[in-house]
């Protein structure tokens, strides 16, 4: 078996490739990484020429035409708020403006008050293939979905290259391409959200995908207090209630999403859990953990 | 070239709309009621979308430097039961993968990119290759580089095809170097193997192989492969295992496609020779037929055989499967199960419906089952369970 690690979005990301030659393996792989390259280039916020960055732009004013592949990615965008009771909302990126995780301090209401007024998928305008935001100073964000689709572009084109046996890991999110070379499944740990080195579970997969979303990525504690890179688009705090939640589902997508909304649902996001159907663990503030077998 | 680049970009793009699709499909209803989007319930295991190109054997072992004559099978979802087994909660065990972010430090932006070792190491890996095209063939040369914290690989490789005038017979050539640098000294490493000083392994390849359309209905295509490697073959990780410092491979590959135009069919067959100096050899032979019927319907049954014989220092299980088999007087040994003897045999049939002049939909199923007394030989490890697996994939094509 071969592995290949490399950096984009974010983290550390792997990708690896068993039963082939190494030749082939190295290829297939780098053709995996340039597939995430290529999205992970496409829709950042950052960078200047993206398509992201041309709808922000454009906010408040014109209507930007958009390719299949971000129609697709604007109705996912519709599927998950949807889904999640207007949590996951991709246009909740302008709160981070007010969350500064350098200098730690909690905004004060009037800074929040008017980043929350530009929040709001309702106000993202869709006329076929043609979008716009409504007000000057919405922002399009695509953070929250782009690792987990990513992860599964590069499965879907290494399985279409004939890769069997492997999987595709983007900075903690698994897609599975197929079990071990014998047959057996993989086995994936999971971080444990207080302690930096360790994991806390582990479980084997033979197929699907793996996500996890957390309060430990990017944060600051204030007065004892953690406030986290997850916030909550009404009320335009961040999230407090789970440390971590894991999520098995077929598409590293869905299992992403499902994940992240567990965390903004806090409370409610057992429930959510549950009628998902798929496999999750999840751990509250006090490092109790729920998981279904 | 061009337009087979912007074909190929469309039939992504297309890939890749399904897959989300899809994955949109399987989240849970909405509680409140939105107007457009809400996905049904328990209908979402027929709406996998797939994208499904004909003629292609889908050997995964498809030798090759140069992609010729075989096309691309994607599938944006795979069925396979079970998807997981069970959590195992708060034990300390070695994993394939870890999911959940790395920390950052505290702060706005990316986690520092001091690959300090703290969570997972870092790893790069760059690759460059270059292709020129010429009218009766192509040439393309290529290095790669991959560097993790236990092991550094290099590599280049040149490559090319070469047709005659009417396109009907290509010939490729290809050859590759890779020289890899392993480190031994690891925590994890067995104590006995670690090392101050890193190993080495250098491997060299070369294939040659011919496409050659014999009539308007037959295509026949043969691929050989040889590979000289000489270095660290041993895995550090294990114990028992020391393998032997040089491994040669060779592999013959073989394909037939026959149209018979009288019932609108085509036969596919190919096999494949593998062996090499750990005394491993294998064969895979793939048999598959596509037959057309009336009314847009299409069946392909096939069926695939493989068998592999154990590496001549193969340590198989003693009576007690979990302890480590003695290795007394052996220069060199490995339990890995990779390298025991096993057979396995795949069937499978794949049923497909034109619905309207754009769209196909199909069923498709393959049952997997590998066993240690399934190979040619007939001898393995019994101490190595049977495995079985069963696919079934449905979906709906969008054609171009």
């Amino acid at each position: 078996m071969e592995r290949f690690g490399f950096r984009a979005m974010g983290g550390g990301c792997e990708i690896a490739v068993a039963e082939m030659e190494k030749e082939e393996s190295k290829r297939l792989a780098s053709l995996g990484i340039e597939e995430v390259n290529r999205i992970e280039r496409k829709y950042s916020r950052y960078l200047p020429e993206t398509v992201v960055s041309k709808i922000n732009a454009q906010a408040g004013r014109n209507w930007t035409v958009c390719d299949e592949e971000t129609v697709a990615l604007l109705d996912y965008a519709d599927t998950v708020w949807c889904s999640s009771g207007g949590l996951f909302d991709v246009t909740s990126g302008v709160l981070q403006r007010a969350w500064d995780f350098d200098r730690a301090a909690v905004p004060p209401q009037e800074k929040l008050l008017p980043l929350v007024k530009l929040v709001g998928w309702k106000q993202v305008e869709r006329k076929a293939s043609a979008v716009r935001l409504k007000q000057k100073g919405m922002q399009l964000d695509f953070g929250g979905i782009c690792k987990e689709y990513a992860a599964d572009a590069a499965a879907l084109l290494l399985s279409g290259l004939g890769v069997r046996h492997g999987y595709v890991n983007l900075a903690g999110d698994i897609r599975v391409i197929g079990p071990k070379a014998d047959g057996t499944s993989w086995t994936f740990g999971i971080r444990h959200p207080r302690k930096p080195e360790g994991l806390m579970a582990s479980i084997p997969v033979t197929s699907g995908a793996i996500a996890t979303s957390g309060d430990y990525e990017r944060f600051f504690e204030s007065e004892g207090q953690r406030y986290c890179h997850i916030i909550n688009p009404v009320t335009g705090f961040p999230v407090m209630f789970w440390r971590s939640v894991t999520v098995l589902a077929p598409l590293a997508a869905t299992a992403g999403s499902c994940a992240t909304i567990a965390m903004l649902m806090e409370a409610e996001g057992l429930n959510f859990l549950k009628d998902s159907g798929f496999r999750y663990l999840a751990v509250d503030q006090a490092g109790r953990m729920y998981y279904n077998q | 070239m061009d337009s087979l680049q912007g074909k190929n970009s469309n039939r992504r793009t297309r890939r890749l709309a399904a897959l989300l699709a899809s994955a949109a499909m399987l989240l849970p209803p909405a509680n409140n009621a939105c107007a457009d989007a809400a996905p049904e319930q328990g209908v979402v295991s027929l709406k996998y979308l797939n994208y499904h190109d004909s003629q292609s054997g889908d050997t995964y072992k498809t030798a090759g430097m140069s992609r010729d004559r075989i096309n691309v099978n994607a599938l944006s979802l795979m069925v396979m039961v079970p998807v997981a087994g069970e959590w195992s909660v708060a034990m300390t065990c070695t994993e394939d993968s870890i999911t959940g972010a790395s920390p950052a430090h505290h702060g706005w932006g990316f986690p520092a990119d001091s690959s300090s070792g703290a969570s997972g190491e870092l790893r790069y890996a760059g690759d460059l290759s270059v292709t020129r095209y010429f009218s009766k063939g192509t040439l393309s040369a290529g290095s790669s580089y991959s560097q993790e914290s236990d092991y550094i690989s290099r590599g280049i490789s040149l490559s090319g095809t070469l047709s005659d005038g009417s396109k009907n017979t290509t010939i490729s050539l290809g050859t590759a170097y890779n020289s890899d640098t392993v480190d031994l000294n690891k925590p994890a490493v067995i104590d006995s193997k670690k090392s101050e000083s890193p190993r080495s392994k250098r491997v060299f390849s070369a294939l040659f192989g011919v496409t050659q359309v014999m009539s308007q209905n037959d295509i026949m295509q043969i691929i050989v492969t040889w590979t000289h490697g000489k270095g660290y073959y041993s895995d550090p990780y294990k114990d028992p295992d020391v393998r032997p410092d040089m491994r040669r491979m060779f592999t013959f590959m073989t394909r037939w496609n026959h149209h018979f135009e009288a019932p609108d069919g085509t036969a596919r067959l190919s096999y494949r020779y593998y062996t090499d100096t750990f005394g491993i050899r294998a064969h895979t032979l793939n048999v598959e037929y596509v037959q057309a019927l009336p009314h847009g319907w299409e069946i392909t049954p096939m069926v695939r055989y493989y068998s592999q014989s154990a590496a001549d220092f193969y340590v198989p299980t003693g009576d007690d499967p979990f302890v480590a088999a003695r290795v007394d007087g052996m220069q060199y040994y490995s339990g890995d199960q990779r390298l025991s003897a096993f057979g396995a045999f795949s069937y499978g049939v794949r049923v497909a419906k034109e619905l309207g002049r754009s769209w196909m939909a199909d069923v498709k199923y393959e049952n997997y089952e590998q066993r240690y007394d399934w190979g040619i030989s007939g001898r393995g490890d019994s101490g190595i369970p049977t495995f079985n697996a069963r696919n079934i994939q449905i979906g709906l094509t969008r054609k171009l």
